[in-house]
């Protein structure tokens, strides 16, 4: 079976001699909610950059569904629906606008936009918002159409880069909410956290990436197991070397 | 439709809706910008100066302002769309979708040079209406026309692509674009200007594109018509190729 996401030894390095990517390696077969943790600047936004075509990839192979991200990229692209980490909204569309040019990019016919864009707009609380431009929305707002409007094609892959940093518990909550939803319904989906319990709640397999690096993967238990620790909220400790700030060595003092 | 039709119709209907919505500074402000120069020095000075090479003044005048709204007009609208999607981050969208790099280049393109058409016909229409304005060389006007819209969006494409602020932009269309412009000879005749400035304007290639319009009105050029035709073609098809491998590596739009 072709996996949803093939990476090979990706290597990333930017003009100013960063090198954020040194010989990634990842597989994520379809149907899987699959996260990918680590510190910040640890390459994770790259990754997911180069998986998109946002950023060019200094070496290595990257294959969606068996298409090439840099040779066959058409189809690559098209199976991918990316919610960045960056409210990269479009200020001088509406939110209606915005849902329905993305469709267009990826080659819907209008009356599929049309129904599409309905029925997201109802999923996401927007519709009473369809004719207001993007900057007047709410913080929770955008996030809802970036979510919204990286679905409207329909991708087999969905990449959400920090999908729920910012945002307040009622709307974390109904954002994991419907990530499973549509996971459940076959979508495979790329989700890259701070947040542990979120990674440990919803994802089915997790790896950390440091430095660039792939530095473990499995489940919760796995990741948990390799680190010699308790949870994976202690594995991450351990790998961005930080242990004393387990809750286990925490010792709290009477007042 | 196919796919790409969708495609490359929604990215040129983005750029077109983006002025469309700000009509009032995009086209509204240039036409007024134009009618004032056309009552100033038609009008108020045109009755003094009287006739350039037997032709009235004003209209040697209006054929040059035509070239001018359209050219600026493209190159503004282009530099400043680029520059503001790539400043929000919106430019991801179109990235990060199954567009290919002539196809994203075009799209562009035609935004500003529907914008510069539009500016420049309503130009022409205001003008016709307060003066008798020929059309002599209908088969030169209208390449010639076509191509000055081309190339500026080009320009205009380039200068957003490497531009990293909005003080970029604006530097090239005041301190470089606008001298040129006006000291290409759009309200006098070169013959008229003392040496070595008569000769330094045939270095000036805003002078061949002014008097190939001129020419196509009022049958009167300065230049070889068929000489000033084959470079600004050439010019046109190099810059093209030039931005294609700009948007084809990536340049300033791809990490």
């Amino acid at each position: 079976m072709v996996n949803a996401l093939d990476i090979h030894d990706l290597a990333k390095r930017y003009p100013t001699g960063v090198e954020a990517l040194r010989g990634v390696s990842l597989e994520i077969e379809p149907g899987e909610l699959f996260g990918l943790l680590g510190p910040n600047g640890a390459g994770k936004s790259t990754l997911i950059h180069c998986t998109t075509g946002l950023a060019q990839p200094t070496g290595g192979t990257i294959q969606v569904f068996g298409h090439d991200a840099i040779d066959d990229y058409g189809p690559a692209r098209q199976a991918v629906g990316l919610a960045s980490q960056e409210v990269n909204l479009d200020w001088f569309l509406t939110v209606e606008e915005t849902l329905d040019y993305h469709a267009g990019y990826f080659g819907m016919p209008r009356r599929e936009r049309r129904e599409r864009t309905k029925e997201l707009l109802e999923t996401f609380s927007l519709t009473e918002k369809r004719d207001e431009r993007t900057r007047t929305l709410s913080g929770g707002m955008k996030r809802r159409l970036i979510l919204a409007r990286a679905l409207m094609h329909r991708p087999r892959l969905l990449i959400l880069d920090e999908p729920t940093a910012g945002v307040d518990i009622e709307l974390r909550l109904e954002l994991w909410h419907y990530m499973q939803r549509i996971n459940q319904e076959g979508t495979t989906i790329l989700l890259t956290t701070h947040y542990l319990e979120e990674a440990e709640q919803l994802c089915d397999r997790i790896a950390f990436i440091d430095e660039g690096r792939i530095v473990g993967e499995g489940t919760s238990a796995e990741l948990a197991a390799k680190y010699g620790v308790a949870n994976l909220e202690d594995a991450y400790l351990a790998l961005v070397g930080r242990k004393e700030l387990s809750r286990s060595h925490v010792e709290v003092t009477p007042a | 439709m196919s796919a790409a039709q969708i495609r490359f119709a929604t990215l040129w209907r983005r750029e077109v809706n983006r002025f469309m919505k700000i009509k009032k500074q995009t086209i509204g402000a240039p036409l007024l910008e134009t009618f004032l120069y056309i009552s100033v020095f038609g009008a108020a000075l045109g009755s003094r100066v009287g006739q350039l090479h037997g032709i009235d003044y004003v209209v040697f005048v209006i054929p040059g302002l035509i070239m001018m709204s359209f050219s600026i007009n493209s190159f503004a609208n282009n530099s400043s769309s680029i520059l503001q999607q790539k400043f929000q981050g919106a430019i991801q969208d179109q990235l990060s979708s199954p567009a290919s790099p002539l196809e994203l280049l075009l799209a562009f393109s035609l935004g500003g040079f529907i914008r510069g058409l539009i500016v420049a016909s309503l130009t022409f229409i205001v003008a016709s209406l307060l003066v008798d304005l020929p059309v002599d060389h209908i088969l030169v006007l209208i390449p010639s026309l076509f191509l000055v819209g081309f190339f500026f969006s080009q320009l205009g494409v380039l200068t957003g692509v490497r531009a990293e602020q909005f003080d970029d932009v604006a530097f090239a269309q005041t301190f470089v674009l606008q001298p040129l412009i006006f000291l290409g000879g759009v309200f006098y005749s070169a013959t008229l200007l003392p040496e070595p400035f008569q000769t330094l304007t045939h270095f000036n290639p805003l002078f061949y594109m002014i008097n190939l319009v001129r020419y196509g009105f009022v049958g009167f050029s300065e230049v070889s018509v068929a000489l000033s035709l084959l470079a600004l073609t050439a010019a046109t098809a190099a810059l093209f190729f030039v931005n294609l491998r700009l948007f084809s590596k990536g340049y300033r739009l791809r990490a």
